[in-house]
């Protein structure tokens, strides 16, 4: 009870707090844009075709009144809550009549798929390949791999991918140009082996960045640790290597590596921007940015949504499992 | 190229992947496939039914075909699912009576239209269209404020009667000679609501319309959720629609638009023969289509390739909105003629545009309208560079340089005047620096010791330009005049912003100079400057700091002309067929030249590209029957025209 | 300055780091003397592939790769230098603060870094380019990137002081009487600088990677040669489907090279500054 009173009401108040903060700040920041959604469709539109000028102003007040954007931003702003908490995202202004949560349901899947798995999957070689590093840096295999993701991670993440379409769609034909699966969703084999084909260089371009990153910082994590004297004392006791690297060495950097983990789980709901662009991949990313050069108030904040209270309660999670991991911190 | 290898593996980190580069640079995949290959695209067909072509965007939005909603994307499906009653082909300048069987007829005072309808075209649920679906779409979209052309039609129509079956008549609120444009299709119009289908929808602007009851040769089939694609179906009926009717050719089984992304893998996509038509890609990628794909070509054969007539030229524009050292003509005259515009269309464009210096694009029909009748004037035309010395701009031997350029280059040109004005335009202003300078230095500027400008308030003149780096054009242009001007001692500063803050900045007059397109210059294939012009009437005079696209207003530059208001005032009055027409579009295009209201330069190119492979039948310069422009609303006829290549037999 | 030497002399991953480093900083250094404006074109014959003439060819604008690589390196370590500076030293003193008042001060300033966590960088960096309008030249750019990068790192300071502050040594510490900042400065630190150089290099990176995406989507301003734009420029007139790939070579190979460097400098002097690992050096005979 004290336990609740004293560790878990506070951090669950501090979650409250970020969402209402995080999403305060998103909802005024696009309206300071220079732009807004009814002048942006009038723009697009203009560009279309030919309208009468003499018919414009009505038009455009007619698309003032149907993406509610009448009445004080406060007004905007009180209203927006309460949709938001009827879980209502409203429609999406530069695609009007769609609602927001139609199109973030056509791409979160794919976002959510191929970014965690590929955060799982580095993370883990990562932590494991990194904390081998340090623990035996005489090693052949180890400085060799050393010099091989040292040299792959400063590679800027659009070059590699652009380098990985390059080959392997152009050189070499072997992978798809667009699109996350072929044929209709099913659960069927051919369906399934279809998005993994399809998500194969994109997430290979996703891997081979970030586990080269948690590589090096498993390996500085690590090279602090091997000097303890617990590892010592397993040393001198006489534990195998494995015993020593899986109990002592990664256990004991896994708390700063389990953060970082949770909060790129959390943050994968804005999605990837530039991965989406080079592979052609569905996802997430492209409508946030077109949203945000089309000054969609809807959707920026619905997007956002997720991923503040995506990153939020990661956050919170991990802050909860620090007892778990490590025992050494007490709730204070 | 032994060096460069060698280079390239001393150098190489990246090395696996640079390797593998340049080891498997010329294997190409040329093999024609048999009859059922499995292509990578993501539909389960065979690829020889399919007609893939280029999407020019990523649908946000997919599976709503209420097209009459602003925010529903439209490109090539409104040509294959919707039909109007009047197309004008972009290239041929015709118009084509597709859904009424002849021009509307007006009235005396045009305050009514009557329109003849055809009979014998369906939907594709098998229902007539006829008068009633006309009828019924005037008036819904009348009633529903927020929907497309309803506040225009609510604008102009007091009511709209059924005679018959096949004959409807508009009575107009106003005398109106152009109210038919709503009805006739460049990309976009009033399109047809199946009147059975929409009669009984509640809230139409939020009616998806799916699936879309079709009045076009195709129907829809198939989309994908993440907006990279949509497939249409050839209707087992065709014959019963528009472009059935009025080609005669079934087209192919399937179209599928892709949006594969930027210039460089739709490239990628010619190259693999799964993208058959596209667009535009830049002048780059398409040197690497050509390279990799010997089926592949745009509407030239060779040089100068690229598709010259799409209807707009780009320019270089000043925001006349306020007083600068820009809102004297003289000094606009004096940046004019400190380009080179040979330089210009060869070094930066590749020499693959028609100049045009007036605002006008300079297709063949347009051509024989303005560009050739307004020569002579061109030729006589004087600017005054010191008190009573005059001076003649206009240099009608511009083409001919160009293809002195293109010669040196080693592609094979033509020698006939008439044929380098087809390739290349008519004519431009000169270069002449020497000119420039004494209008300059008649109007106060001086030049400091390095030889660069001042103004006349003795500060360094420096002008700032906005340009999207996307809008390959505009941008190449910009660092053209850079260039040229920084010769001249003027320093141009360049502000390169993502396209669409780039838009947003036009609109709103926030700028010095852009570098753009469209604004006066834009043509509609037709004789009409009318669409062009109109939003440039002062009644719609946008202040900066407001979007033009809020008032109406086409006026971005912020330009101010009594004369201008009289020459639109009186052009508004007359039917479009009436010859006076021609001669105010004329009047205007001569003020804005005087006036050098902004420094028009190149006529529209797109690298239109189309891979033979699958397909043939599309429109060439040997063969222009019909506009390339497949995503605009009468590319419903391009694509009705294309046949299987030889070798490829469709199994449909 | 002694240690430097010591380093020098003893250490071979750090003269490897420092060499590159150093050619780095004199290619940046050349930029002063480039025959050529930075933003000039046609002043060398176009596409011209590496040779002795141009060592690393020519652009599709006719300029030389070489020099624009000078102002391109210039630039880009002055972006990421002061992004990871300020970001850095605000979060160092954020995170490890935090971690170790713990209490109310702790959860109040974790509210404040959450609420900066949770809103998705790269959005806001798009909006805020947007939103300033054609205002974000490099050095804008350095201090945005800078002030956007605190909150992540300030998160891991502070997970990292909590593991240290649970360390045996710690109460040893705080039992004989040493202060705060006194245990700070003489326990914590050593094992936190291997941690913060690591991450500072992860930061630069961070830095130039975020500077490129701007880049690419067209958001920075292009005009001003980096890293990042002169990919971008290489990519906007197709030097991979072209193969010029010297174009893309230079600025690529050059960035792995000034991380690569950093990376190296910074794990031999966490190994020289940390005291154990020294010690276990000297005792397995190094």
């Amino acid at each position: 009870m004290n336990l609740l009173k004293s560790y878990f009401l506070p951090r669950l108040s501090q979650w409250l707090i970020t969402i209402l903060v995080g999403v305060t700040v998103t909802f005024i920041l696009p309206r300071l844009l220079p732009t807004d959604p009814v002048e942006r469709t009038l723009s697009t539109l203009s560009s279309l075709q030919t309208m009468d000028p003499r018919a414009v102003e009505s038009l455009k007040e007619a698309l003032e009144d149907l993406y509610g954007l009448g009445g004080s931003p406060f007004e905007q702003y009180i209203n927006y809550w309460k949709r938001l908490i009827r879980g209502d995202l409203g429609p999406s202004m530069s695609a009007f009549p769609t609602p927001v949560i139609e199109i973030i349901g056509a791409g979160l899947p794919w976002t959510v798929g191929l970014l965690i798995s590929t955060i799982f999957i580095s993370w883990i070689l990562g932590i494991i390949l990194g904390t081998l590093a340090g623990y035996l840096p005489k090693n052949l295999w180890c400085q060799i791999m050393d010099k091989i993701f040292i040299s792959i991670y400063p590679i800027p993440y659009y070059i590699l991918a652009l380098i990985l379409v390059m080959s392997f769609c152009y050189h070499f034909q072997v992978f798809p140009l667009v699109g996350g699966a072929s044929g209709k969703p099913e659960i069927s084999w051919s369906y399934l082996s279809s998005i993994l084909w399809h998500s194969f260089l994109p997430a290979t371009s996703l891997i081979v960045g970030s586990t080269a990153f948690r590589f090096i910082m498993a390996k500085a994590l690590t090279s602090t640790i091997i000097a303890s004297d617990y590892v010592h004392y397993a040393e001198t006791a006489g534990l195998s290597r494995w015993r020593i690297v899986l109990f002592y060495v990664i256990r004991n950097t896994l708390l700063p590596q389990a953060t970082d983990l949770g909060l790129s789980i959390g943050a994968i709901f804005s999605g990837t921007v530039i991965t989406e662009v080079v592979f052609s991949y569905p996802g997430i990313g492209y409508s946030l940015y077109m949203g945000l050069l089309q000054a969609d108030f809807n959707l920026i904040l619905g997007i956002t949504v997720f991923s503040i209270v995506g990153i939020a309660t990661a956050a919170l999670l991990v802050d909860l499992s620090y007892p778990l991991l490590d025992p050494r911190v007490r709730y204070k | 190229m032994q060096n460069r290898s060698k280079f390239i593996v001393l150098l190489g980190l990246v090395g696996i992947n640079i390797i593998l580069l340049t080891a498997c640079k010329d294997q190409t995949n040329t093999t024609k496939t048999t009859s059922s290959s499995k292509s990578q695209l993501p539909v389960d067909l065979p690829r020889q039914d399919i007609l893939v072509v280029d999407q020019i965007f990523r649908y946000s939005v997919v599976e709503n075909f209420n097209l009459w909603m602003p925010g529903i994307p439209s490109p090539t499906k409104q040509g294959l699912i919707m039909d109007s009653l009047w197309y004008i082909d972009q290239e041929t300048g015709q118009q084509i009576n597709s859904l009424s069987t002849a021009s509307p007829r007006y009235n005396k005072d045009f305050t009514q239209m009557t329109v003849k309808l055809r009979s014998g075209v369906y939907w594709s649920d098998g229902v007539e269209f006829t008068a009633d679906d006309l009828v019924f779409t005037v008036n819904n979209l009348k009633s529903n404020p927020g929907m497309l052309w309803s506040t225009e039609l609510e604008l102009f129509v007091k009511e709209v009667k059924k005679v018959d079956n096949y004959t409807v008549i508009f009575e107009l609120k106003d005398s109106n000679p152009r109210f038919h444009y709503q009805f006739t299709i460049k990309y976009n119009g009033v399109w047809m609501q199946p009147k059975h289908i929409w009669e009984d929808v509640e809230d139409p602007m939020t009616f998806k319309f799916n699936p879309p009851v079709s009045l076009g040769a195709y129907e829809y089939a198939d989309s994908d959720p993440s907006g990279y694609w949509e497939l249409f179906k050839r209707r087992q009926d065709w014959e019963r629609t528009t472009p059935g009717i009025l080609t005669g050719k079934p087209g192919p089984p399937y179209i599928m638009s892709v949006f594969y992304g930027d210039s460089g893998r739709k490239a990628m996509a010619i190259t693999r023969h799964e993208l058959d038509m596209v667009q535009n890609v830049d002048y780059e990628a398409f040197q690497a289509i050509l390279k990799k794909t010997p089926t592949a070509r745009s509407w030239y054969k060779e040089f100068p390739w690229a598709y010259p007539n799409e209807q707009s030229a780009r320019y270089f524009g000043f925001n006349l909105g306020s007083e600068t050292v820009l809102s004297n003509k003289d000094v606009r005259w004096a940046l004019t003629l400190a380009l080179d515009i040979v330089d210009l269309q060869t070094e930066y464009i590749g020499g693959v545009a028609r100049v045009t210096a007036i605002p006008h694009p300079a297709s063949p029909p347009q051509m024989e309208l303005y560009h050739t009748p307004l020569e002579p004037w061109l030729k006589e035309l004087q600017i005054e560079i010191e008190e009573g010395i005059f001076y003649h701009p206009y240099d009608d031997a511009v083409p001919k340089k160009i293809a002195a350029w293109a010669r040196k280059q080693g592609h094979s040109i033509p020698s006939g005047a008439e044929e380098l004005r087809l390739l290349f335009g008519t004519g431009w202003w000169k270069h002449d620096p020497e000119i420039a300078e004494r209008l300059l230095l008649k109007n106060g500027f001086t030049r400091n010791r390095n030889g660069e400008w001042l103004t006349p308030d003795g500060e360094l003149w420096k002008i700032k330009m906005i340009v999207a780096p996307d809008e390959v054009e505009i941008y190449r242009l910009a660092i053209g005049a850079q260039d040229q001007w920084a010769d001249f001692g003027l320093k141009l500063e360049i502000e390169t912003l993502q396209r669409d803050p780039y838009y947003n900045r036009n609109l709103m007059g926030e700028f010095e100079a852009i570098s753009s397109w469209s604004n006066a210059s834009t043509g509609d294939a037709t004789r009409d400057k009318w669409q062009a012009i109109f939003g440039l009437h002062s009644q719609f005079y946008t202040p900066i700091g407001k979007s033009t696209a809020t008032t109406g207003s086409t006026n971005t530059l912020r330009v101010k002309s009594k004369e201008m208001d009289r020459i639109i005032d009186e052009l508004d009055q007359i039917h479009p067929e009436d010859d006076r027409v021609v001669e105010l579009g004329r009047e205007f295009m001569k003020l804005w030249v005087e006036n050098m209201f902004s420094i028009i330069t190149i006529s529209f190119k797109n690298f239109t590209t189309v891979d033979q492979y699958y397909w043939t039948g599309f429109p060439t310069n040997e063969n222009p029957f019909v506009q390339p422009l497949y995503w605009f609303g009468g590319g419903r006829f391009t694509f009705q025209n294309v046949a299987p290549a030889a070798g490829n037999t469709p199994k449909q | 300055m002694k240690i430097i030497k010591d380093l020098f002399k003893y250490h071979l991953s750090f003269r490897f780091g420092a060499i590159i480093l150093l050619l780095i900083f004199l290619l940046a250094t050349l930029s002063f003397f480039s025959p050529y404006e930075a933003t000039k074109r046609r002043v060398v014959p176009k596409n011209e592939a590496p040779s002795f003439d141009y060592i690393f060819g020519t652009t599709s604008l006719g300029q030389d790769v070489f020099w624009i690589l000078t102002f391109a390196i210039r630039n880009t370590l002055i972006i990421a230098g002061l992004a990871v500076l300020i970001g850095r030293s605000i979060a160092v003193i954020l995170g490890s603060f935090s971690g170790y008042v713990g209490g109310t001060t702790d959860r109040v300033l974790q509210s404040i870094v959450d609420s900066f966590i949770v809103i998705p960088r790269l959005p806001l960096l798009i909006l805020i380019s947007f939103v300033l309008k054609g205002e974000l030249n490099f050095l804008h750019l350095a201090l945005i990137l800078g002030f956007l990068d605190i909150a992540w790192p300030s998160k891991r300071y502070r997970s990292q002081i909590l593991s240290l502050r649970e360390q045996e040594f710690t109460y040893t510490a705080v039992f004989s009487g040493m202060n705060t900042f006194k245990v700070i400065l003489k326990e914590h630190f050593p094992f936190f600088i291997p941690y913060l150089l690591a991450d500072a290099v992860s930061g630069f990176l961070w830095a130039i990677g975020i500077e490129i995406t701007l880049a690419v989507l067209g958001l920075c301003d292009l005009t001003t040669p980096t890293i990042g734009t002169m990919i971008y420029w290489g990519n906007y007139y197709q030097a991979l489907l072209m193969q010029r790939l010297w174009v893309l070579a230079a600025p690529v190979i050059t960035s792995i090279f000034i991380v690569v460097a950093f990376y190296l400098i910074s794990t031999s002097l966490s190994e020289y500054l940390d005291p154990r690992t020294r010690l276990k050096r000297l005792g397995t005979g190094g």
